[in-house]
């Protein structure tokens, strides 16, 4: 078990001495950027203050010095992610902030990504995600996308106003194990009942894992409606992703 | 209480004013338009979006057959967008029109002008007609509230959500210039609605909680709020939906009549922070009790905002299209009722 004193970077330690309260949560993260590069670090420090121009500065430079995406993926950009996340679920940040973090994320993830497709690694698992007819809100689902990919899997994002057809063919055509839908208004979450219905009637619904999402769901509306799942955050899509399909 | 027997109108009125009622008025800020209602008198979206008669006709059902003590034409929350310039999705019978907002009309404040057909334009023409045709049928009998967009609810759609919340951040004082260019469409379309017959405007600005935090409510939007209270001469209940406990200090600064809170807010604890400084209109659960559940449950969530002292109780929201009937003629029903079994017990 590391201590926070051990992490070299002062803004990651006061991150976590401020905002992190959970000590599972704390101990976890100090463990990991206890053992990271300080190097890896600060891409996480600059991501978690959402200055996207010096994480993708910082990115390009840990590449170069021949460290690998892989590295720089999970110590940097992910594990600051993980901040990120749990600062957004205290209600510490809020959406605005969210984006630019996820902004320089996406900096950093756009040197990585054609690197990690190239090496051929198997992902964690297939899925697809989009939100539902009617519903022209995105920002939730792209931030659930970007983590999932971060953590591994591959995404097939169909994006906004989704019919249930366009889900199941999206399915069928990329054999997807885990489908993930997403709502922003009361008026449209009803969608996401009728879709899971289309996937009953289209003799599938034992294919395929079901997780909602977005600001007005709840675990109940997902009971309700039959779904597999229900992830209240971009954090908790992953664990909920990782769960539902068995990964570890 | 007043022993004086009132008309939906008068309750209304007196509600948002915080003076005695005769009974808690029922009340739609946004809107209860349904698959349902909307066969019961053919009038169908997406032509109830966009024809005067057939807005009217949908809407009077909230009075003539729900028993609400209000009407809401605006079902939407796009007819000023459209009018500014937003391309709309208008869907159909059984689906909500909204702003395509991956397809932006602004980059920067410069950008955002008023278009001379602002109030001309058929589509915000079409709710000042529909809140003339409604005066003209009902005379003084039932509470008429119009509904104008908030500027911050009109920046997610003229620059796309994401643009205009990391705007925000990235560049509050070009934030702002937006903010001071959109309030115009807000107290244009609000006057126009008002002189056409308006008793009440809703005002939708969602500065929600699941977006932005209580201290970005107090610094973009406080000071808008309150000058639209003093520019539009009728009371104004504003709309925001989520979490919102941690401004509604905040609003009840802001000198508007109401606000309309979400079902994410105990109806207790938000009493208790406004202080009857404002009145408050809400709270019964869309998409799990009126959507999902049975009239029992619509009664208990109902009781649940009566007994806390809510002013004028109603959904947190629009509702869901495919909501049903019986669900929504339990929210007067039930609130009879209350008032019935308080006055046996007094």
């Amino acid at each position: 078990m590391a201590q926070l004193n051990e992490i070299h970077n002062e803004f990651i330690r006061q991150e976590i001495e401020e905002n992190i309260e959970r000590p599972n949560e704390r101990q976890r993260l100090i463990d990991n950027f206890a053992k990271s590069r300080p190097s890896m670090q600060a891409i996480a420090a600059a991501l978690i203050e959402g200055e996207h121009a010096t994480v993708d500065q910082l990115t390009r430079a840990a590449l170069d010095e021949g460290i690998e995406a892989l590295e720089v993926m999970d110590d940097g950009l992910i594990a600051g992610m993980a901040v990120v996340g749990i600062k957004f679920r205290e209600n510490i940040i809020f959406v605005p902030e969210v984006l630019a973090c996820a902004r320089a994320m996406k900096a950093g993830m756009t040197h990585i990504e054609p690197i990690l497709s190239a090496s051929g690694i198997d992902p964690l698992g297939k899925v697809v995600m989009g939100t539902v007819k009617g519903d022209l809100h995105d920002i939730g689902k792209n931030l659930c996308i970007m983590m999932l990919r971060g953590a591994g899997f591959e995404v097939i994002d169909l994006g906004v106003d989704t019919s249930p057809d366009r889900f199941i063919d999206a399915v069928e055509e990329h054999r997807a194990t885990l489908l993930g839908m997403s709502a922003l208004l009361t008026t449209t979450m009803p969608n996401m009942g009728k879709t899971i219905e289309a996937f009953i009637d289209a003799d599938l619904r034992d294919q395929v894992k079901i997780m909602v999402g977005g600001a007005p769901v709840t675990q109940d509306f997902a009971d309700d409606m039959g779904a597999d799942g229900y992830g209240k955050d971009a954090l908790a899509c992953v664990t909920l992703a990782k769960h539902l399909l068995a990964v570890k | 209480m007043t022993a004086q027997p009132m008309n939906s109108r008068q309750r209304v009125l007196a509600a948002l004013r915080r003076q005695p009622v005769d009974r808690t008025p029922v009340c739609n800020p946004t809107s209860v338009a349904t698959v349902e209602l909307m066969d019961l008198v053919d009038a169908y979206f997406p032509h109830a979006n966009r024809e005067p008669e057939l807005m009217a006709r949908l809407a009077a059902t909230g009075y003539t057959e729900l028993g609400f003590d209000s009407i809401m034409p605006v079902f939407s929350i796009i007819q000023e967008s459209s009018a500014l310039g937003c391309k709309i999705q208008w869907e159909q019978k059984d689906n909500w029109p909204t702003v395509k907002m991956r397809e932006p009309i602004w980059e920067k404040p410069e950008d955002i002008v008023i278009p001379p057909d602002f109030l001309t334009h058929p589509d915000t023409r079409c709710v000042i007609e529909a809140i003339r045709l409604l005066r003209r049928e009902f005379g003084d009998e039932v509470a008429i509230v119009g509904k104008t967009m908030g500027p911050w609810s009109l920046g997610y759609h003229g620059f796309g959500v994401e643009p205009f919340l990391l705007l925000s951040l990235d560049d509050p004082g070009k934030t702002m210039q937006c903010l001071d260019r959109l309030k115009e469409a807000t107290v244009a379309f609000g006057l126009a609605q008002i002189e056409a017959g308006a008793d009440a405007l809703t005002l939708p600005d969602h500065a929600t909680g699941d977006l932005v935090s209580g201290e970005y409510y107090a610094r973009y939007l406080r000071d808008l709020h309150i000058e639209f209270s003093q520019r539009l001469p009728a009371p104004i209940i504003l709309h925001i939906c989520g979490r919102t406990v941690d401004r509604m200090e905040y609003i009840a600064q802001t000198g508007m009549a109401a606000f309309h809170f979400d079902s994410k807010n105990a109806p207790a604890e938000s009493m208790e922070i406004v202080k009857k400084r404002i009145s408050l209109v809400g709270n019964l659960n869309n998409p799990e009790t009126l959507f999902s559940k049975g009239p029992e449950e619509v009664r208990a969530e109902v009781y649940r905002n009566l007994e806390a002292g809510v002013e004028l109780v109603g959904p947190e929201c629009a509702i869901p299209l495919q909501t049903a009937i019986e669900n929504l003629v339990e929210i007067p029903k039930a609130v009879r009722d209350w008032h019935r079994e308080q006055a046996t017990r007094n």
